[in-house]
């Protein structure tokens, strides 16, 4: 077990990110260092896994489920207040299909593990497709997917950040785990 | 003995929704988690028996609240559950942890540093399998886990294959030679890790007032602690968010044995029953009791 045991700033371990735009944050807040809080707890373990990340996985979760939420609104054909309504349960479902339909059968074909990264990159992939379809359009939704692809190249920028600074970034991980 | 229709596997407590939740662990990107857990979360909340039997349960936890709100405190329980069980299965699939705080931590290692065994009691809180592999993974003790089993006997096999290693389970059902094996385990230094809030089955009780109202609570651990001359140490596992789980230890109840035998247990029940007063009133999302607690309830 990777484990770091009572160093409240190792939440802030990049290595705890699996985005880089997430790991970029976290370093920022790692270098900034944490004042010690006498009200917390006694003991603390911390896990390192790149998807421990509370903030991160919920912030990429609600993206994902609003942009794919208004690409169905502006799909549906119906007044938008309705289709907004419908787009909420349907946008949950659409979202379940890559997992339900590819899952089992890349884990077939590659075995356990590294079928999820390719459900994973299938459905990111999908997701690219559709808000590509939809920037050259002419409806509103053109505006979340341009949204979209911003957040990708936020993301891209923050990843050759983090390559320029993957030497300090080993540092700080070090000094923190130690 | 019958065979269970073929439709009751889809029951609520069936195995094919345990057979779900395995398929959403192995094949669900953890980025997409959130969307699945809320989505189901909320389809469970159809299942009418437990919403009820919870927000019944939070009408006397929160005297005066509203049912609109108590509606949407059902849909915060259900969503705490489904993170709690899935956060269990991820462990025995794949060994995923969450991270630990600690408070009462000196009680925590008073009961793992002392001479001879110790009872852990605890409530259907959080994650209680969680806790119990976290003890098994950082205690030199060996910890058994005494539970209720699944009512549904394909569910019941279906966990029985997956049990993780480390921690020995034994359940409730077989209530005299287990008091004796229990006894043993103490008696050999061990932990044993008892639910005590409620009542299941056909298994003996002690009185309790708990919020204000009468109710009922296992008398097994208060029995063993006596006859094993162990304290009990209260913990509980709460969930803080996702993959972050706090181990609450309060101070042990220690059980004296005077002339007065029911006295000893009435003290001991007081203390334990403000203990998970304490714990229910501040984290209620995570009470975990489906049904009315409180038997003037479920009349």
């Amino acid at each position: 077990m990777n484990v770091i045991v009572n160093r409240s700033a190792a939440r802030w371990l990049p290595s705890r990110h699996r985005f880089a735009l997430a790991q970029l944050v976290a370093f920022a807040r790692l270098r900034q260092g944490e004042p010690q809080d006498a009200s917390g707890p006694d003991h603390l373990i911390l896990h390192v896994d790149r998807d421990q990340s509370a903030a991160e996985a919920y912030a990429v979760a609600v993206w994902v489920f609003v942009t794919v939420a208004a690409y169905l609104a502006a799909t549906l054909p119906m007044p938008l207040p309705l289709a907004i309504i419908l787009a909420i349960p349907l946008a949950s479902i659409v979202i379940h299909i890559p997992i339900v339909v590819g899952g089992p059968i890349l884990r077939l074909i590659l075995g356990e593990n590294d079928h999820v990264k390719l459900v994973s990159v299938g459905t990111m992939s999908l997701l690219f497709v559709w808000s590509f379809y939809l920037s050259r359009g002419d409806s509103w939704a053109r505006f979340v997917a341009w949204f979209f692809f911003a957040v990708l190249a936020c993301n891209a920028i923050a990843a050759a950040i983090l390559w320029l600074l993957r030497a300090a970034v080993q540092a700080e991980e070090s000094r923190c785990a130690r | 003995m019958t065979q269970p229709s073929w439709w009751h596997r889809f029951a609520v407590r069936g195995v094919f929704w345990r057979q779900v939740l395995r398929f959403a662990i192995l094949n669900v990107p953890p980025w997409l988690e959130p969307i699945v857990m809320a989505s189901w979360s909320l389809f469970f909340l159809m299942w009418g028996t437990a919403r009820r039997g919870v927000m019944r349960n939070l009408a006397v936890i929160k005297p005066g609240s509203l049912a609109i709100v108590n509606f949407f405190r059902c849909y915060r329980l259900f969503w705490n559950y489904a993170w709690t069980i899935a956060d269990n299965v991820r462990f025995k699939e794949a060994r995923t942890i969450p991270d630990w705080e600690f408070t009462g931590w000196k009680f925590f290692q008073e009961m793992q540093e002392r001479d001879g065994g110790a009872i852990l009691l605890t409530a259907h809180m959080g994650s209680y399998d969680l806790g119990a592999h976290l003890f098994a993974e950082t205690s030199s003790r060996r910890i058994v886990m005494v539970r209720a089993p699944e009512a549904d006997p394909e569910t019941r096999a279906f966990e029985q294959d997956r049990a993780a290693e480390g921690v020995r389970i034994e359940f409730n059902t077989r209530s005299t030679d287990l008091a004796i094996d229990l006894l043993d385990v103490i008696r050999e230094g061990n932990i044993v890790a008892i639910q005590g809030d409620r009542v299941t089955g056909e298994i003996g009780f002690l009185p309790a007032t708990v919020f204000g109202k009468p109710t009922r609570v296992p008398a097994g651990p208060f029995a063993l602690a006596l006859a094993a001359r162990v304290p009990i140490y209260p913990v509980f596992v709460v969930r803080l968010g996702r993959r972050r789980y706090r181990l609450m230890t309060a101070r042990p109840i220690e059980l004296v044995r005077s002339r007065d035998r029911d006295d000893d247990f009435r003290r001991a029940v007081e203390q334990w029953v403000e203990e998970l007063e304490h714990v229910i009133r501040d984290r209620w999302s995570q009470w975990f009791t489906f049904e009315p607690y409180w038997p003037e309830l479920a009349a």
